[in-house]
């Protein structure tokens, strides 16, 4: 049966927003998918907690976020590096926790990615415009939380069947690699690369660094470009979230989830759709180096990340069933 | 509608282009820009209307359309041929049917028209001239572009415009924008490189209505010189198509 219950926003930090995976057939209408620049993080948070992978949770840029329970809480946190405490005692990232009625989670500064996941056991009560949870700024739907906000959470969760008080579980996660100083990002070939002369080369060669002007829209990254040469005007098409465009300054732009659907700027390439979840992830000063493979590799990539993620489905689900946790339906 | 654009019985009038591991973009082949602009409005509603499995959303240019996909539902090859398939038969999905008509109240002038002297200049026409060709336009809804903003073809102008050289950066939602040929309504304030000739002060898309906007692609809209007086009266309506939404 669903309660309700509810957590209040002690602090939001920078900013923290209502999210999910995004919208569904926006695009078609001009407007952008949107949702978790991180779509793995945001999918495992979830599923730890026994959610669907799209269901609402909180995203928190560069952390910074604490929150009370009004009532047992089941969350994750998953994305970037931060120390989590609930009560002043550290808990980690990527695992099950139980909040007691009164229980503070606080969700520290985040020291590697820029985003944290904050899951909640059951159905946020969020705002929706066109069926999602997503931020959608541009069209004044943005979502953010403020200190003192309550918001509501129909769960049937009551605490665990365990007399430790806590899931105690820990199942391998998937989740962006943050650990390197350099982040190596997986490229396709976009239509264009053939006509900038020794762009291959070059992109693989060299290092780029996220610039402080970068955010959902798009990473703007300071580093060696060429210009493309005898192309002519591009008439202005869609564009996917990755494709990597170089304008006519001497920058390269990366595509985020919020992009304007449409641009005439020549495409070199493409990031692999495996590797978004950490483009989602870079910070201002951030370096990234790429590496070319085959559409077919890349597209693999995606097949072995999608396997993993339903391997922590079926696990996180045994786990969380054996103590009696509420499982949403829809949960594979 | 239209009548059969020559060459749409060839299987080959699209080409597609991989974008990526989870995207296609397909742009029609045709020399003629008019062809190319009809032959990617029939294919979005055509893909729109089979829903080919894998597909997850469209992105519209004015020429092409970029079709998104899961490639772990789909693989490229299949989905190629499906798109194909959809175009070879896309000039008999019906997709005006039900189109509907829109007049829409513009105020001309002042601070709601500021590139509305530059434009008729550039057309060689006077204010008056231009405002009356503009509102004697019936134009056509070819796609929804940033933020739902209706993309509008025909305006009777006698030449191309050009854009603005340097975007304005803060354009107010209802502001009635044009280029090329084509006008456009700027549905939130943001920035935009097209002109500003007048301003609507109906909403044009209001977020806690589903759906959000009452027009569609294929609709058709004129637009109808209103003095500053009555700019009150209509202020924050919401636009809905002549005889009411059904």
């Amino acid at each position: 049966m669903t309660t309700e219950s509810a957590f209040t926003v002690i602090r939001p930090g920078i900013l923290a927003t209502f999210q999910d995976l995004g919208r569904r057939d926006g695009e078609r209408q001009g407007v952008p998918s949107g949702g978790a620049a991180d779509q793995l993080s945001a999918a495992v948070a979830n599923i730890l907690v026994g959610n669907p992978r799209d269901a609402a949770l909180l995203e928190v840029l560069a952390g910074g976020l604490a929150l009370r329970a009004e009532a047992p809480l089941l969350v994750a946190v998953t994305g970037a590096t931060a120390t989590v405490k609930v009560d002043g005692h550290p808990v980690r990232q990527g695992e099950a926790v139980h909040l007691d009625a009164g229980s503070v989670l606080d969700v520290g500064r985040a020291t590697a990615g820029m985003r944290c996941y904050v899951a909640i056991n059951g159905e946020l009560d969020a705002p929706r415009f066109m069926g999602s949870a997503a931020p959608e700024a541009r069209m004044g739907f943005p979502q953010n939380l403020s200190a003192g906000q309550q918001v509501k959470v129909h769960s049937a969760y009551q605490g665990l069947a365990n007399p430790f008080g806590q899931p105690l579980f820990r199942l391998p996660v998937p989740k962006p690699d943050l650990t390197p100083r350099v982040w190596t990002v997986h490229i396709v070939e976009g239509p264009e690369a053939h006509a900038v002369e020794g762009i291959h080369e070059l992109l693989a060669g060299a290092e780029y660094t996220v610039g402080p002007n970068s955010n959902h829209v798009g990473l703007r990254l300071a580093g060696p470009v060429r210009h493309p040469e005898g192309l002519g005007e591009i008439v202005s098409h869609g564009v996917p979230v990755g494709a990597f465009e170089i304008p006519h300054g001497d920058e390269l732009i990366v595509l985020g989830r919020y992009r304007t659907l449409t641009a005439g700027y020549p495409i070199v390439a493409f990031a692999a759709t495996s590797d978004l979840p950490l483009l989602g992830q870079a910070e201002p000063g951030r370096r990234l180096a790429f590496r070319w493979i085959s559409r077919e590799q890349s597209v693999e990539r995606l097949r072995v990340q999608e396997g993993e993620l339903r391997m922590l489905e079926q696990r996180s689900k045994t786990a969380l069933e054996s103590l009696g946790v509420p499982i949403d339906a829809t949960m594979a | 509608m239209a009548e059969h654009p020559p060459g749409s019985s060839s299987p080959q009038q699209f080409s597609v282009t991989p974008y990526g591991d989870s995207a296609v973009l397909l742009t029609p082949t045709s020399t003629d820009p008019a062809e190319r602009r009809l032959a990617a409005t029939r294919l979005r509603a055509a893909v729109a209307h089979h829903r080919p499995r894998g597909v997850v959303d469209l992105a519209a240019g004015l020429e092409s359309l970029l079709v998104e996909f899961d490639p772990l539902q789909v693989s490229h090859d299949l989905l190629e041929d499906t798109l194909l398939l959809i175009a070879e038969t896309s000039d008999h999905v019906a997709e005006a049917g039900d189109a509907r008509e829109f007049v829409i109240p513009t105020v001309f002038g002042g601070d709601h028209s500021p590139d509305l002297p530059s434009v008729a200049s550039e057309l060689g026409l006077t204010v008056e001239e231009t405002i009356t060709t503009f509102t004697g336009s019936v134009l056509t809804i070819n796609l929804l572009a940033s933020a739902m903003a209706p993309m509008m073809a025909g305006v009777q102008f006698p030449r191309q415009l050009a854009r603005l050289a340097e975007p304005r950066t803060d354009v107010p939602s209802g502001s009635i924008m044009v280029a090329g040929t084509n006008a456009i309504i700027q549905p939130f304030p943001g920035p935009t490189g097209w002109r500003v000739i007048g301003r609507t002060p109906l909403t044009i898309c209001d977020i806690s209505r589903d759906p959000a906007v009452s027009f569609r692609p294929g609709d058709t809209v004129r637009f109808t010189a209103i003095p500053q007086e009555r700019w009150d009266e209509l202020a924050g309506e919401f636009l809905e198509p002549v005889g009411g939404l059904r």
